[in-house]
């Protein structure tokens, strides 16, 4: 069984690379995942089976391509010295920097997922990714805190990557810095809140 | 149409027997993670409105402190296995806090009678547990785990028992009511 998933994942990515060239001109469609399993002379069943619900799988696979390819770079990478803002700086950006050679295809997903019944896809996927890059940043909240850290980041995941969408600066240096703004004022919101805890027991 | 779809999903060939298990001891370490923070909720809270009664408290210092080692052990294996923690932390936080309190609140034996009630819904919540994992040998260390401290937990309910438990005022009602309480908490932390 690990073997046919591991074969089957193989499989998917492989669509997905044939595919990704082709989605500036034909856009996220059931067609280019078709003529793409076509090029690489899979059968269509097989194509199917990979991607049962056609091209909202083919775009949800790009996500966690994305996120798999991130994490991998990641682990690679020794993390434990870096401070937690860091880790996670790092891996938003590593993320992007895999899918610059996409941006367009990034882009067109983008609208792809934007209209109904598959807008429900979008804050899904950002939350798969965010909660991959806690994960890799060695989280270990079980309390409320899982879920606003993840919340955090959706948001500053969402308004980085629109961002990095319409960076012209070479090597998307403005994104960086955008970046480390962002995460700036997700801090703020925790210092914030510390001290006005602290405040009040200081009142009582 | 998303119900739908994932079903479909779920019904992928050589998918389904894996995603079902996982799904099924992702939602038992949840519930259990959830269970165990709302005991050493219950028992703080006993802690700090139980007045001068040394022995009751020594008691619950005992029980509390095997909860918190129980808690321990979920919380590592939720950051192991990746499973989400139950979105509802800061309701058991609070619920368990203020069940502990105002049982406490009603003298020594109502505290016993609350722990009576809690740890007997436990208990068999973790027979059901034992149950299903019986079927997934791969488990087994989880298994044990459960087990151990399903043992502990009706330990806790003799502890109760043998502490006048009974005397409480309105032990029947009171226990029925927390009985109810605990199994709802129970559901409402596997899926939520």
């Amino acid at each position: 069984m690990a073997r046919r998933a591991e074969k089957e994942g193989d499989l998917q990515a492989r669509i997905l690379m044939a595919a990704l060239p082709d989605v500036a001109f034909d856009g996220w469609s059931d067609a280019l995942l078709h003529s793409a399993a076509e090029r690489l002379k899979v059968p269509s069943e097989d194509a199917e089976e990979a991607f049962p619900h056609g091209a909202i799988d083919l775009v949800r696979y790009f996500s966690e391509w994305a996120d798999a390819a991130t994490l991998e770079k990641l682990t690679a990478r020794r993390l434990a010295n870096l401070k937690i803002r860091e880790k996670i700086a790092l891996g938003v950006r590593t993320r992007l920097e895999l899918l610059a050679p996409h941006k367009q295809a990034v882009s067109a997903a983008l609208a792809f997922l934007a209209l109904p019944p598959r807008n429900i896809h979008l804050p899904k996927m950002v939350w798969a990714t965010a909660d991959k890059l806690w994960r890799a940043a060695g989280d270990t909240a079980t309390d409320y805190n899982h879920y606003t850290k993840r919340l955090l980041l959706s948001g500053v995941l969402t308004s980085t990557t629109l961002y990095w969408l319409n960076d012209k600066s070479t090597n998307n240096e403005n994104t960086w810095t955008f970046l480390d703004r962002r995460i700036d004022n997700v801090l703020k919101i925790g210092q914030r809140i510390s001290s006005f805890k602290k405040k009040r027991e200081e009142r009582s | 149409m998303s119900k739908q779809r994932r079903k479909l999903k779920r019904t992928l060939p050589g998918d389904k027997a894996t995603l079902k298990r996982a799904d099924d001891v992702a939602s038992m370490i949840r519930v259990d993670h959830a269970g165990e923070y709302g005991a050493k909720r219950i028992y703080e809270g006993q802690m700090a409105a139980l007045g001068d009664h040394p022995k009751a408290k020594k008691l619950i210092e005992h029980m509390a402190k095997q909860e918190q080692a129980h808690l321990d052990y979920f919380e590592k294996e939720i950051v192991r296995r990746g499973v989400r923690p139950t979105a509802l932390h800061p309701l058991w936080h609070l619920a368990g806090y203020a069940l502990g309190a105002l049982t406490a609140r009603l003298g020594p034996e109502a505290a016993m009678a609350c722990t009576v009630a809690v740890e007997e819904v436990i208990s068999d919540h973790y027979a059901e547990q034992l149950a299903a994992l019986d079927k997934q040998p791969e488990e087994k260390d989880l298994r044990a785990a459960i087990k151990k401290f399903k043992a502990e937990e009706e330990e806790h309910r003799e502890t109760g028992r043998n502490s006048h438990a009974d005397k409480a005022p309105g032990y029947r009602l009171l226990t029925a009511v927390i009985r109810t309480g605990s199994k709802l908490a129970i559901e409402i932390a596997k899926r939520v």
